[in-house]
């Protein structure tokens, strides 16, 4: 080999170990969410939340000076695509995974992390099932039923509105909802004069608009995406429908706002985003997100973010590799401050917090009310 | 090594439902775009027995008998409607499967059956979804070879003929749906345990379309192409990084692909350039 | 009027199915094949006219870009995908067409984004009237006249001009035709170029009624089109439009009625399986 090719060889060769190198002073995070497919658009917000965490953990110093790296997979929201992914990550020595995606992949993976003990974060999937999969499994974001518990409160105790239709999106998000309204809707004084259901594809919403005319409620509780719900708003307003309108988490987006325009206005969401709020976490999220990525925040990044955040600390308190050391680490979080408000995990890993409600003025969400009942918004324990 | 028994085993599932889908359309000529819904109907009756106590063996015979059974009235609803209304039928039979399953409380709605109990370790199971691939395999290079396959062919190949020379033609495509199908069902079976979580969406027109798809890139009418066409395509995003980006699109361009220079797939390719059939 | 309201509901939809039934029928009347990929015209021709309007404000010009985007590309799906495997066995066209679908479904993800782009009707379709105590909206009574207007425009177009006589020709016999000199590859371009004309028409239309545009709207609605024209008998062209009211009117009642038993799109399949093990060639159709 001639001296050139040498040379060439010997730096190629270098750069690569010192490639090499730079990644093992690394502390890989495993990170799933739907990049293709149609949750793409959330996932692609996932993907923004936990990157944008990782940035700001790397530029305070990191884990004791060694920076976080995610490991990205795409999952499609699909559960046979999660499980072979699952086991990717635990053959590649992941020591904690966070989950961006929804609840069916999620689920299935769970029972595979808790079997590895891996330590695994849920960060908006909502589906019951996933931290009952063992105490290796933390969910960061509110369950579907006490979502719906806290907007019975609201519609209840603040807004004294009694009869209420629910317009339910067809999956384990919207049903989990649902039951968790109708499980406290006597205490708060409602009376549940309907309920309207629509399917995940469904984008034209004709019947349930003429429906609810013909049910005639003082108030709507409608679940689902910014992609279905903001079409179904949109349609509910231009169809005549009055009444006010409360939504969920699902809606905590600007993409919300720009599908439904106008028929956004003085919506309500029961979500964990204050978009006014002054609390350090909160506004460094929301801030930062604005600037690096050039729109508004949503739930879903906020959920990711904190979801990053956890683990971080989780690392952090450990102080070691062992996966056992990290999980009891993340399990003893107490009042910790994240993106999406001030957090405690119960003995089933799931979160305790104060819930937000937000409403639309001027196109943009803003702070309405606070809901911070702990017996009410106690988390599932059993 | 979790990893690659993983890949492995959803490899395996995949060629048994590719293999039941070639009996179907490959060597009986019965186009179906709904096979997504048989390896859900096993999968579902499957996870509905073990979580009510049942044991495995008990849980995926009952999972293939019931998929089986519902494929073997499709294949009477085949009798009705030929090629083109056939494969509309089909795909009609997998969105009704699907519709109406995603509404059933009992059937745990959109949640699905969660929990369902799972007595192997991967390896097992692994082994078992291998030893499922090759025992279909087997009975579809027994079938070609036997009189069956004959008569297989002769339906495909003309109905109308093959009546006349006295081939019992609707029995004929009736016990092809069975077969086919009870094939999905032993997959759905085994999958529900694996993943111990089954839910509506895992069963789509997509599914049913990817499972076309790895038998139309692997020849239909071959088995061992339609194996290999199945392997192919399941290993594709774990072997190319940058597919997984653009999985869907690959897939698409790989169907019209396939579709416009060489409808017999693999199989087509190797014959034409060999001179020789795959089995 | 609670089920006035669900029939104007109903009889919306069914004007959308069938402006994409419209062209799946004309396409399998002329080459027996399925075209599941008006699906993917259907989806340009709404990202098409979203992005028109957004950029130049005007509805009208959206609309004809989109039709004319939409028409350009549907002969040359014919021309490359089809045209090659006509004498291949019928699975082959069908196949291929679904694989451009799914592929497309991505492209436009990757294109476009994957967040959907909202469509903004503007001040002037936000109106409704009251029609007899019906609440219709001016974007309803758009779609009414839009596809009334193209369902006549084609009647007239292919009994009282030359070529729509040369193309009824071709269709009903295609050797015939080509002895008295039509040119048959031009019926099959005109055939393509206005079944997609009518797909993105359709698709610019479903995007301004559900006031968003995504890369994955076409694929149900395509699937749909396909259960209408086996109900209206394929090849049908009155059958099919008959087919098309009549489901949105079912599916809209369906909606309402069914909603606890299954999926609304899962209706509109089993009336196509109800109606085949009745009538195995379809409510309107003939035995070949």
């Amino acid at each position: 080999m001639n001296l050139t090719l040498r040379t060439l060889f010997i730096c190629a060769l270098l750069a690569v170990c010192l490639r090499t190198a730079v990644a093992a002073d690394s502390i890989p995070i495993g990170f799933h969410a739907p990049l293709t497919g149609f949750a793409a658009g959330d996932g692609k917000s996932a993907l923004q939340g936990a990157q944008l965490a990782v940035q700001q953990i790397n530029a305070a110093g990191g884990i004791k000076g060694r920076p976080l790296e995610l490991v990205v997979e795409d999952d499609q929201a699909r559960a046979d695509q999660a499980l072979p992914l699952a086991n990717k990550m635990i053959g590649r020595g992941l020591r904690i995974v966070i989950s961006g995606s929804y609840s069916a992949p999620t689920r299935a993976a769970a029972g595979v992390f808790q079997k590895a003990k891996v330590p695994y974060i849920s960060a908006y999937g909502l589906h019951p099932d996933i931290t009952k999969a063992g105490n290796y499994v933390f969910r960061v974001s509110f369950t579907g039923e006490v979502q719906g518990k806290a907007a019975a409160k609201f519609i209840g105790d603040n807004l004294k509105r009694h009869r209420v239709t629910l317009i339910t999106l067809d999956n384990d998000f919207g049903q989990s909802l649902s039951a968790g309204f109708r499980d406290v809707a006597s205490r708060f004084g409602l009376t549940i004069v309907s309920e309207r259901t629509y399917a995940m594809g469904d984008r034209q919403f004709g019947s349930v608009v003429a429906s609810v005319k013909h049910d005639d409620p003082e108030i709507l509780y409608v679940s689902g995406y910014f992609f279905n719900g903001g079409p179904l708003v949109a349609q509910l307003r231009a169809g005549g429908v009055q009444a006010p309108i409360v939504g969920t988490e699902g809606f905590d987006t600007q993409d919300f706002i720009a599908i439904a325009k106008d028929a956004a206005e003085g919506v309500m969401i029961t979500t964990s985003l204050d978009r006014d709020s002054q609390a350090p976490a909160m506004r460094h999220f929301i801030d930062d997100y604005q600037a690096r990525y050039k729109v508004p925040a949503n739930m879903v990044a906020a959920a990711t973010d904190t979801a990053v955040t956890v683990a971080a600390e989780g690392l952090r308190r450990a102080g070691s590799d062992d996966t056992a050391k990290i999980r009891d680490a993340i399990a003893g979080i107490r009042d910790f401050d994240v993106a999406t408000g001030r957090i405690t995990f119960n003995s089933h890993g799931e979160v305790l917090k104060a819930a937000q409600i937000q409403v639309i003025r001027g196109g943009a969400f803003h702070h309405l009310a606070t809901i911070d009942d702990p017996v009410l918004l106690a988390p599932p324990a059993n | 090594m979790d990893y690659y028994l993983s890949v492995a085993t959803f490899a395996a599932l995949n060629v048994t439902l590719a293999l039941g889908l070639n009996l179907i359309t490959g060597f009986c000529g019965q186009v179906s775009l709904g096979h997504a819904a048989f390896y859900g109907l096993g999968a579902y009756a499957a996870a509905l027995c073990s979580t009510a106590g049942l044991p495995f063996p008990a849980s995926v015979l009952v999972g293939v008998l019931v998929a089986g059974g519902v494929g073997a009235i499709v294949g009477f609803l085949a009798l009705r409607v030929r090629e083109d209304f056939l494969a509309i039928v089909t795909m009609a039979v997998g969105f009704v499967f699907l519709g109406v399953v995603r509404k059933q409380r009992w059937l745990g709605a959109e949640m699905g059956i969660a929990n369902i109990p799972s007595t192997l370790s991967p390896l097992a199971y692994g082994v078992l979804s291998v030893g499922a691939a090759v025992g279909v395999a087997l009975l579809s290079l027994h079938i070609r070879r036997s009189w069956m396959g004959r008569a297989f062919d002769a339906v495909a190949q003309d109905e109308d003929v093959a009546r006349s020379i006295g081939i019992n033609v609707a029995r004929y495509k009736v016990i092809a749906f069975f077969l086919g199908t009870a094939a999905a069902g032993l997959a759905g079976a085994i999958y529900a345990h694996l993943a111990q979580l089954v839910v509506p969406d895992a069963f789509n027109f997509v599914q049913s379309i990817t499972i076309l798809a790895m038998a139309v890139v692997g020849g239909l009418g071959s088995t061992l192409g339609v194996a290999l066409g199945a392997i192919a395509l399941t290993l594709m995003p774990e072997l190319f990084r940058f597919v997984n980006d653009y999985k869907l699109l690959v897939y698409g361009a790989l169907l019209v692909g396939v579709m416009r220079f060489s409808p017999r797939g693999l199989a087509g390719l190797v014959q034409r350039f060999s001179g020789r059939a795959l089995p | 009027m609670y089920y006035g309201e669900l029939l104007l509901v109903g009889l919306v939809w069914g004007c959308t199915y069938a402006l994409m039934a419209l062209g799946l029928t004309l396409v399998y009347g002329l080459l027996r094949i399925l075209h599941v990929a008006q699906a993917t015209v259907f989806t340009l021709g709404a990202y098409v006219g979203v992005l028109t309007a957004t950029q130049f404000g005007s509805l009208t010009l959206a609309c004809i870009a989109a039709a004319l985007t939409a028409g350009l590309i549907g002969p040359l799906i014919y021309r490359f995908v089809y045209q090659p495997v006509l004498n291949q066995p019928p699975f082959v066209p069908l196949v291929a067409s679904i694989g451009i679908v799914i592929a497309m479904e991505d492209g436009f993800r990757l294109i476009f984004g994957p967040y959907g782009k909202p469509f903004d009707h503007g001040a002037t379709l936000s109106a409704s009237y009251g029609v007899g105590g019906l609440n219709v909206s001016a974007i309803q009574a758009l779609i009414v006249v839009i596809a009334l207007a193209l369902v006549v425009a084609l009647n007239v177009l292919a009994t009282r001009t030359r070529v729509g006589i040369a193309w009824r020709a071709t269709v009903g016999d295609r050797a015939m035709a080509e002895s008295f000199g039509i040119d048959v590859q031009w019926m099959r371009y005109l055939c393509f170029f206005i079944a997609s004309v009518l797909a993105g028409i359709a698709g610019m239309l479903i995007g301004l009624l559900n006031g968003l545009v995504e890369p994955g709207m076409g694929g149900v609605v395509s699937y749909k089109g396909l259960a209408i024209i086996v109900l209206g008998g394929l090849g049908n062209v009155q059958g099919t439009l008959i087919a098309s009211l009549l489901l949105g009117i079912v599916e809209s009642f369906g909606g309402v009625y069914l909603g606890d038993y299954m999926d609304r799109d899962a209706i509109a399949f089993l009336c196509v399986i109800v109606v085949l093990l009745l009538r195995p060639h379809g409510l309107f159709g003939h035995s070949r």
